[in-house]
């Protein structure tokens, strides 16, 4: 059986090897071109009693010298002459994808065109005529496939078998028609290398003129024991760029594609229905260089509201789950066991569960965040936000790429250090793991949910959207101080980027986003907050000065209230001087979410009630319908989000949705934590402390990454920074609220 | 004469500020895919770069365009002075390494 070399081609991405798998099946063979590291793969298939061996050539965008991938391809092409060269084309991205075939047509490659993934092409509203775009080509076949679907291979099958049956004779040409000045240098090249017997029987003479005109390196090197080539080149060149004003390499690929345009002319149409001109209408307006960034706030703001208020009945049912059934049953347990005084019992209830249920409980926040950044990612509008901020980004002096790091940022301190990678200098990186820290993180949110339903209620959400807009504003600041007196201003290049079509966002997607990153944070829970809780509980065990006993000691005077306590006058001015809310911000720096833990332990934990009256079957009965009250009051609590945003309009007073009576919401009463915080702050007190809760030092692990990639003095200084940033701020926001009457 | 090809760079060293690929390929009257390869044109020949993955503090992570960090944003080119070479990229990142 005869052996007919087929190669495939393409662009990355087009296709190739979906297509060389579905054609060849199990009859595959992966191994290195020679040489090199690329992976080379070859397959056999049986047709029309040929053997053909096929060869899935690397992907490349283009046939120049530019990576080995390209060299491979070309060298294939030139040494092996395989039979036929299919060029598989993604169809929904076409004119850039001609390219390598017009290359592969110079060359003198047999060629048959698959116009891959014209499904993709057709929901994009993008039709191409097959026989036109033949007729552009040459009369190159084109044969139309949807290789993920194994839909058209046997057209394409048919194709080759007639093209290994067409003599070489009858097989289409075609040429690049060149202007004059390159026609005319390019012909007396040609005539220079038929007479060199070397080359003449190795390259298509007209084809290795054309390349080096290109100044093709790798083809330059081949030729250079040639001197009279070398020499007539370089003067070809010279000529051509006088003639031209432009460098013949780019004439020519210029050259290429003009004919692409003018090929997709004649073979493409595109629908009005075409989303990317739809998505150009809404960007007219999201990218707009005024109305973009008040868009992008008024959707945070938006998305801080569904935060903060849609997700506080379920927070409030899990707080009543874990402080009530969870907390009774397991003192149940230990009293059964003869344990239930025992401080076994404490470490237990008033540490584990006490300071992991404490976070656990904004387990709802964090998903409803996760589910609106996911969305809005998957719906394309965070790169749109990404552009908007970019021109923002620059006029504070900073590189617009600083974005990714921050917005990152929103979810964790410690990726958003390593994010600042992106960067490719060396100040700008360090400029911007600087700010990432005021970027507020996703352990912060639950602390400004906690405080902000605690004292303001249904709008909480305005509190927490201020408390990232203040982290905002801290970041401009300091990076003014940071880009105009430290590092001194340079230009920050201009970009072009590449802004997807809106599209529904995908239900999978989100949910995986939202799965992933709530694992993350469970797994979070039961291991780093854990531990924490047994260490704050063993502190607060342990007796200091007046004596006591292991477990028995009051809070105060454990070593954990003593240590507090000395360091507590220090956030006075701040309006929370009291040694348990120093406590918190001190075990903070473990994590965050430590914060609220301490928190539980120190205000409610030692207060939880340890006689219970508890019957299993009314307790999960009250559990269930908890439940769904939650969800009824979520559903309630979404809805308001659009009145409440309208009645931001002075004289506007829309009325809200009130599926559960007032009464009945109330019913279960406040979560505990939030009771025993009323009486510990005052109102204006609880800002400040979110305040400097937002801005003081980040957790341990984002200062031991932003010593990873900065050293020890650039994350000394920063601790020092932030830490005199947030107490200054803290008592900003106290003194002058209470001198303005608050 | 002035090329397609040369005013695609030109776009680039006059904007003041963030272009996208769309509106760039409306001011140069071409398709946004044609525009997608002569940018691609002039990344090869050192000109313009892919910022945040070629020639960037990523090229020394393996993850590359896979990494969860980068694949969040879409493509973007900017200018890549003439020569100018690649700097030291920092060692591979904890992220990405996990």
């Amino acid at each position: 059986m005869p052996t007919v070399r087929i190669a495939l081609a393409g662009n990355p991405n087009a296709g190739k090897s979906t297509i060389f798998n579905a054609l060849t099946g199990a009859r595959q063979h992966t191994g290195n071109w020679p040489g090199k590291t690329v992976a080379k793969q070859t397959g056999r298939l049986p047709l029309n009693g040929y053997d053909l061996e096929l060869v899935d050539l690397p992907g490349t965008y283009s046939l120049s010298a530019f990576s080995a991938e390209e060299i491979i391809t070309r060298d294939y092409i030139l040494d092996e002459c395989p039979d036929v060269v299919v060029a598989i084309v993604d169809a929904s991205n076409l004119e850039r994808n001609l390219y390598l075939v017009l290359q592969l047509l110079e060359m003198g490659a047999p060629v048959i065109l698959a116009l891959n993934m014209i499904d993709v092409a057709e929901s994009r509203a993008i039709s191409i005529d097959a026989d036109r775009l033949s007729a552009a080509l040459g009369g190159v076949p084109v044969v139309r496939l949807i290789g993920s679907r194994q839909v058209g291979l046997d057209d394409l099958k048919q194709a080759i078998a007639r093209y290994i049956h067409q003599s070489e004779r009858v097989r289409p040409r075609w040429v690049l028609p060149l202007p004059e000045s390159v026609a005319a240098e390019k012909s007396r090249l040609q005539s220079l290398i038929e007479r060199e017997p070397v080359l003449a029987a190795r390259y298509d003479a007209g084809w290795l003129a054309l390349k080096l005109l290109e100044q093709d390196d790798d083809l330059l090197d081949r030729v250079a024991s040639f001197p009279i080539i070398t020499a007539a080149m370089a003067e070809a060149v010279e000529r051509i760029s006088a003639a031209t004003g432009e460098e013949p390499d780019t004439l020519i690929a210029d050259l290429r594609y003009q004919v692409i345009g003018q090929i997709a002319a004649q073979a493409v149409t595109r629908g009005r229905a075409e989303p990317t001109t739809r998505s150009d209408h809404v960007d007219s307006v999201l990218t707009h260089p005024v109305w973009g960034v008040p868009v992008f706030l008024f959707l945070m703001w938006i998305v801080f509201q569904i935060t903060a208020n849609a997700s506080a009945p379920l927070v409030d049912w899990i707080d009543g789950v874990i402080n009530g059934p969870v907390v009774n049953w397991t003192q149940i347990a230990f009293n059964a066991a003869g344990l239930g005084e025992s401080w076994l019992a404490s470490m237990v209830i008033d540490g584990a569960i006490a300071g992991v249920g404490g976070v656990l409980v904004f387990i709802p926040v964090l998903m409803a965040l996760f589910l609106v950044i996911s969305v809005l990612e998957d719906s394309g509008y965070m790169a749109r936000a990404a552009f908007v901020m970019d021109r923002f980004m620059q006029r504070l002096g900073l590189h617009g790429k600083s974005f990714l790091p921050l917005l990152v940022g929103f979810g964790c301190t410690v990726p958003a250090v390593y994010a600042t990678r992106t960067l490719e200098h060396s100040e700008d990186r360090k400029i911007t793991a600087f700010l990432t820290t005021f970027m507020s993180c996703g352990a912060r949110l639950p602390i400004y949910v906690l405080f902000g339903t605690a004292f303001f209620g249904a709008s909480s959400g305005t509190l927490v959207f201020a408390m990232y807009l203040s982290g905002i504003g801290v970041a401009v600041l300091t990076s003014l101080l940071l880009t105009r007196v430290i590092y001194r201003n340079k230009p920050v290049p201009p970009f072009v980027m590449e802004l997807p079509p809106y599209r529904l966002p995908n239900r999978h997607t989100v949910w995986l986003q939202i799965w992933t990153q709530t694992r993350d944070f469970l797994r979070r829970a039961a291991t780093l907050i854990l531990a924490a809780s047994l260490v704050i509980w063993l502190l607060l065990a342990l007796p200091v000065g007046r004596g006591g006993r292991f477990g028995e000691v009051p809070p105060h005077d454990s070593l954990f209230g003593s240590v507090s306590a000395a360091l507590a006058p220090a956030l006075a001015p701040a309006g929370f001087g009291s040694w348990q809310a120093t406590g918190a911000l001190i075990t903070g720096f473990t994590a965050k979410e430590v914060v609220i833990t301490t928190m539980n332990q120190l205000y409610v934990g030692s207060g939880a009630e340890s006689a219970p009256d508890s019957d299993l079957g009314s307790d999960l009965r009250a559990i269930a319908i908890g439940l769904g009250k939650a969800l009824v009051l979520t559903v309630q609590e979404i809805a308001n989000v659009v009145p409440r945003t309208i009645n931001l309009l002075p004289g506007v007073a829309l009325p809200e949705l009130a599926l559960v009576p007032a009464g009945a919401a109330d019913e279960a009463g406040a979560p505990q934590l939030q009771s025993a915080l009323r009486a510990a702050f005052t109102p204006l007190a609880a800002v400040a402390f979110n305040v400097f809760v937002l801005l003081y030092v980040p957790c341990v692990a984002a200062v031991s990454a932003m010593r990873h990639e900065y050293g020890t003095r650039w994350m000394l200084t920063q601790a020092a920074y932030t830490l005199a940033v947030a107490w200054l701020a803290a008592v900003l926001v106290y003194q002058g609220g209470r001198l303005l009457g608050f | 004469m002035t090329t397609t090809l040369r005013a695609v760079l030109e776009a680039f060293q006059v904007a003041e500020a963030p272009l996208s690929l769309g509106q760039l390929a409306a001011t140069l009257d071409v398709s946004p895919p044609l525009l997608e390869g002569m940018i691609e044109y002039w990344v090869r020949k050192g000109r313009l770069r892919e910022a945040g993955t070629a020639g960037s503090a990523c090229a020394a992570c393996h993850q590359g365009r896979a990494c969860p960090l980068i694949v969040k944003m879409p493509r973007r080119y900017e200018l890549a002075a003439p020569g100018e070479r690649a700097p030291e990229p920092p060692p591979p990142c904890g992220c990405c390494h996990s």
